[in-house]
């Protein structure tokens, strides 16, 4: 909310600067967002009256003025604007003026008449938004005096009010704050009002959405615009002026922070009940726009029809134009819960409910309305009636809080004096009423947040300052959760990706509909904010493509991106944490200086890399929707996810892209414990090669398994070294290299046995597997 | 008076140290140590001593042979030695070094890996709980009835079931304390969900570290401490650190936490980083009743939580513009933070 210093300084003495202000407030969890200036000082704008006035020669839409600035010469003034009379009163800014929107006033010549100045409308000079014609000042106004003498300037303080401190929610209010603060004296609070009450004219049948509500007539105003300190106050603050019964009301919300509301008493149909609206009931409110009610809201109605929807927004066929001559002035209390529900379910917030909602203060509600009326009294010139019609109690008082001194230095953590908490506690307005061990004090009206010894310990904290309070080292010894095992393996996952070159990425959980292949079925929002985020993903590598795509345009040549992250399997959205690749483009690095070796990223790459997370993997044939080859992927016996090649038309990446996602969860449960040291080996091996050709359709694994069984027990490793197909070799045939590694970890071996058990192999890779052994 | 063999041998020394080159030095060798060379003859002589002179001739003898042996061995590594250096000076040192792949883990994780490494040694251990929650664990759980002002539905993505994606990770505190009893120290890393446009300081999926401390006599001052050191360990030890009053529906008092670093871009002036404040007892009172049992008891247990956001931090300390970098994952920006 908007404050006004000079507003604040009627009731209480400020601090020297706006800043000051700022961080006295701030300090005490009442954060003040900005500091701006308005109504900066003009000079050279004077009080002047408008003494003769004729058509402009050579313009039909201006006119020439004569004017008198008070110095006892006229001067001659063209002016655009038609809203003036002579004998008015009006801002004249003379040659030398510059004006806030930074226009500079000279003499000149308009259209072949000379003008020694400008007449100037309100928001010329700064003061509101009215920009339709002179501002037309009041009749007292010294003609001479500077403008700045009807207008002082003044410092606007944005502060942001937490739902907790509905009473901060007017000037009244902030300024009781900042006299608490500081210790000092309000210089006025408003009176309590002492009205004879009648408990005619209104009657409530929804008391517990509206427990008090209150009536007062005021006959023949004289509605009209209003005066413009009234205006520039509100506008300042920005709410839009509408005529000054509307802005009474808002001024005295803005003052003491309790809304009221006007109606044109004419167009009330017999008296006023307060009630539950009826399923479907329409409503025109005074933005214009048609509401269907429901049974839940509570509406302020006349013998016929809603009028109002209670603290929220009044209606349009009962609010005040200019026409009305007689007004009826409501000010209640509603139900915080029923007027944030309605104001929640028709998505209309307003000024009112805004407060209503935050709680306003139960003793100010004849105040406020006491006070409006004196205003419409002073302003309109109308007629108060002698009573007030109400029905039903305001809220009891808030109840009586205990605290024990103990307890507070036990939270705050350190020894505040008994004294001081007083101190503190009776600068909020709280009452002590019981000094035994357990202190009892009263709450005042206006602070329902206050409900147990908690809430009175930060009101210390807050006076007291949170920063005298000295930090203490609260560390112990903790031991570790199952959450610190996954993180711990989660990271060791993501360290392994990274040595190995690639990426990681963290993409949105929530995708756009439709995102790719890979997210069927997704868990949509039932409240999407924007397209691009409507979904829960299913799976990462709808995100991953789109982190390609971003990369591809931004001139990437070679993209490898791993991700680790929660997923959300439809249809319930059940949450698991997936690891994700993508590899797309040539390996990273090559070609260079050292090695002119140019290759694509492959399947081989993909499962190099996840080999390099997971030992043991088995990969096996698998389909997958989007995938041109596609693999299972296994660790022991356990599917845990699924590779490969996605199809062209699925990205518009050139070339081929290689992903893979797998659930993490999988494979962190069966993650490693301590590694088990294993004797170094104390005998040579001896190492032979196999060279072979064999059919295109003989698979590694089946060459594997054929020099692997039966076992021969002094082959301790197999690697392939080399594989070539084409060239000299012809059609339909594959060279492949062995490196067999023989061992016996007792002793060493002979080079005759060796012979002896790679005979056996190489005789076994002729006869089962038809292979063409080369030397 | 020398023996011949004694002037053999340093004429043969003479010989090698002024071989200009390994051929020349070769010659020298075959010359005194080849078949037919003259140290070689001295073996054959040896045959034809008197018996007495063989044991001293032939002593002598195998002193020379050792001896230009080694001559001609030290100064063939002077000649290999000298091509060596030769070669080696002409390389070209400023030449790149051998292309490596090495990536690099993004900005967020590492901004997390630093945080949580503070709290670990601190004495906190890790916590978990879910993005999509229920209301009583987002909301009611944490002292924000329905018809609270708090209770910010229309920042809250709804499932079609009624479930939501919780709106902070303040619901771990919840489920942590639900799990076990006090005393508590854990720290909750993990995303949260508000519907907000994205521009360049909103996102609608942000991420954070939550944090839980029970124990008997937590106050103020012990989250004070707590949260000072974590911003001194994070951002230098000249960090200035302070705690405004502020309100949180589920921590009274409840305190934002801004720190100020000339370190830091824009860090002349406060910036807010972190919600704190001492756990409400009505929070306790939830748990309790969902527990069913009074192991929270408010007269007897209290503790502090605190929620730090970890985009915010991040592009503090990473200096790091935009929000909406993190998520667009571009590779320039990754290798920035390898």
């Amino acid at each position: 909310m908007k404050f006004l210093v000079n507003w604040l300084r009627e009731f209480v003495d400020l601090p020297r600067t706006p800043e000051e202000i700022a961080d006295l407030l701030t300090r005490a969890g009442v954060e003040t967002k900005n500091i701006e200036t308005c109504r900066a000082k003009i000079e050279k704008v004077l009080v002047s009256q408008i003494t003769a006035s004729s058509r402009h020669p050579n313009a039909d839409r201006l006119t020439v003025c004569e004017v008198d600035d008070g110095s006892g010469t006229k001067r001659q003034i063209v002016c655009g604007a038609t809203n003036y009379k002579v004998g008015d009163k009006v801002p004249l800014a003379l040659s030398g003026a510059k004006l806030p929107n930074g226009t500079e006033i000279r003499k000149s010549k308009l259209r072949g008449v000379d003008s020694e100045g400008m007449l100037c409308s309100p928001i010329e000079l700064g003061l509101g938004e009215d920009a339709s014609g002179l501002l037309i000042l009041s009749p007292e106004a010294k003609v001479g005096a500077p403008i700045t003498d009807l207008f002082p300037s003044d410092t606007i303080l944005d502060v942001e009010i937490t739902p907790n401190r509905g009473d901060l929610l007017s000037h009244f209010g902030l300024a009781r704050e900042i006299a608490a603060l500081t210790g000092k004296k309000l210089k006025s609070t408003p009176r309590e009002a002492k009205i004879p009450v009648k408990k005619t004219g209104v009657t409530i049948t929804a008391t517990p959405e509206c427990p008090f509500f209150s009536a007062r007539r005021i006959d023949k105003v004289k509605v009209g615009p209003s005066p413009q300190w009234l205006r520039a106050e509100i506008e300042s603050v920005g709410i839009r002026s509408i005529n000054n019964i509307v802005d009474i009301s808002n001024f005295v919300m803005l003052e003491l922070g309790q809304p009221t509301h006007a109606f044109d008493a004419d167009k009330l149909r017999g008296d006023i009940n307060v009630r539950l609206a009826r399923d479907g009931e329409k409503f025109l409110a005074l933005d214009g726009k048609t509401y269907s009610l429901k049974p839940d809201n509570c509406v302020v109605a006349d013998q016929e029809r809603a009028v109002g929807i209670g603290g929220v927004m009044g209606g349009e066929e009962t609010g005040v134009t200019e026409s009305t001559r007689n007004v009826l002035l409501e000010a209640a209390y509603f139900l915080p819960a029923s007027v944030r529900r309605t104001a929640r379910e028709l998505d209309l917030p307003s000024d009112a409910s805004y407060r209503f909602e935050r709680g306003v203060d139960p003793e100010m509600v004849l105040r406020a309305s006491a006070r409006a009326t004196e205003l419409i009294q002073e302003i309109t010139g109308g007629t108060v009636a002698r009573e007030i019609h109400v029905a039903g109690e305001l809220p009891s008082n808030p109840s009586d809080v205990s605290l024990i001194y103990e307890k507070c230095d036990r939270v705050v953590g350190i020894a505040i004096k008994p004294k001081t908490i007083d101190e503190i506690l009776t600068h909020f307005g709280l009452k002590k009423i019981s000094a035994a061990k357990i202190t009892k004090w009263k709450i005042p009206s206006y602070r329902r947040d206050l409900q147990r010894d908690v809430d009175l310990i930060e009101e210390v904290v807050r006076a007291y300052g949170a920063n005298k309070i000295p930090g203490r080292d609260r560390s112990r010894f903790t031991p570790s959760t199952a959450a610190d095992r996954e993180y711990d393996l989660e990271t060791h996952m993501r360290e392994r990706l990274v040595a190995r070159g690639l990426f990681e990425a963290r993409t949105s959980k929530l995708i756009s509909r439709n995102a790719s292949a890979f997210s069927k079925g997704a868990v949509e929002l039932r409240n999407p904010l924007s397209e691009d985020h409507v979904a829960l993903r299913p799976s990462l590598i709808a995100g991953l493509l789109g982190v390609l795509e971003g990369n591809i345009r931004a001139g990437a040549e070679s993209v490898s991106i791993f991700e680790i992250g929660r997923a959300f399997i439809p249809p319930s959205g059940k949450e698991e944490r997936h690891l994700a690749l993508l590899l797309w483009g040539n390996v990273a690095g090559a070609p260079n200086w050292r090695s002119q070796a140019k290759r694509s990223l492959d399947l081989f790459d993909l499962k190099g890399a996840l080999e390099c997370v997971v030992p043991n993997l088995s990969f096996r044939r698998g389909k997958f929707p989007g995938l041109a080859l596609a693999v299972e992927v296994c660790s022991g016996d356990q599917l845990v996810g699924f590779g490969g090649q996605l199809l062209a038309d699925k990205s518009s990446a050139p070339g081929s892209v290689l992903v893979a996602e797998l659930h993490a969860d999988l494979l962190l449960a069966t993650g490693e414990s301590a590694k088990k040291f294993r004797e170094l080996d104390r005998y040579p091996a001896i190492r032979r090669d196999i060279a072979m050709l064999v059919p295109d359709e003989i698979s590694q694994e089946k060459i594997l398994r054929t020099i692997g069984e039966p076992r021969e027990p002094l082959l301790e490793s197999i690697e392939l070294f080399d594989l070539f197909s084409g060239g000299e070799i012809g059609t339909g045939r594959k060279s492949l290299a062995y490196r067999l590694t023989y061992r016996d970890r007792s002793r060493t071996l002979t080079s005759e046995e060796v012979n002896a058990a790679h005979a056996k192999i190489r005789e076994r890779l002729r006869r089962d597997l038809g292979a063409e052994l080369r030397e | 008076m020398t023996h011949p063999l004694e002037q053999l041998r340093d004429e043969a020394l003479r010989e090698i140290g002024s071989a200009p080159d390994e051929q020349a030095l070769e010659s020298v060798r075959v010359k005194y140590l080849g078949k037919s060379g003259s140290v070689s003859a001295w073996g054959e002589q040896m045959k034809t001593l008197a018996k007495e002179e063989k044991p001293v001739i032939g002593k002598l003898l195998n002193d020379v042979r050792n001896a230009v042996t080694a001559a001609i061995e030290a100064r063939a590594q002077q000649f290999r030695s000298q091509k060596e250096s030769g070669a080696l000076a002409k390389i070209d040192i400023s030449l790149p070094g051998t292309p490596r792949d090495i990536g690099a883990l993004h900005p967020l994780t590492q901004m997390w890996e630093r945080s949580i490494e503070i709290f670990r040694r601190m004495g906190f251990a890790l916590a978990d709980g879910p993005d999509v929650e229920d209301e009583w664990h987002c909301f009611d759980a944490l002292n924000t009835p329905p018809e609270h002002p708090a209770r910010n539905e229309q920042d809250t993505f709804y499932l079609p079931d009624g479930r939501l994606l919780r709106t902070h990770t303040s619901t771990v505190q919840i489920r942590t304390m639900r799990g076990a009893p006090p005393p508590i120290r854990v720290i909750a890393p993990g995303a949260a969900y508000r519907r907000d446009e994205l521009d360049a300081t909103h996102s609608p999926q942000f991420h954070q570290i939550e944090g839980l401390y029970v124990d008997e006599n937590v106050s103020v001052a012990d989250l004070k401490g707590t949260l000072e050191f974590f911003m001194r360990e994070l951002f230098g030890a000249d960090t200035g650190v302070e705690f405004r009053p502020h309100f949180f529906p589920f921590t009274e008092p409840s305190l934002e936490v801004y720190v100020k670093s000339k370190a830091l871009k824009g860090g002349e002036r406060w910036i807010e980083v972190a919600g704190s404040g001492v756990v409400h007892p009505a929070v306790f009172e939830q748990v309790n009743k969902a527990r069913g049992d009074k192991a929270y008891d408010p007269e007897k247990w209290s503790g502090f939580a605190f929620g730090l956001g970890m985009d915010r931090l991040a592009m503090i300390l990473f200096d790091i513009p935009d929000i909406r970098l993190f998520a667009q994952n571009d590779l320039r920006f990754l290798r920035q933070f390898a």
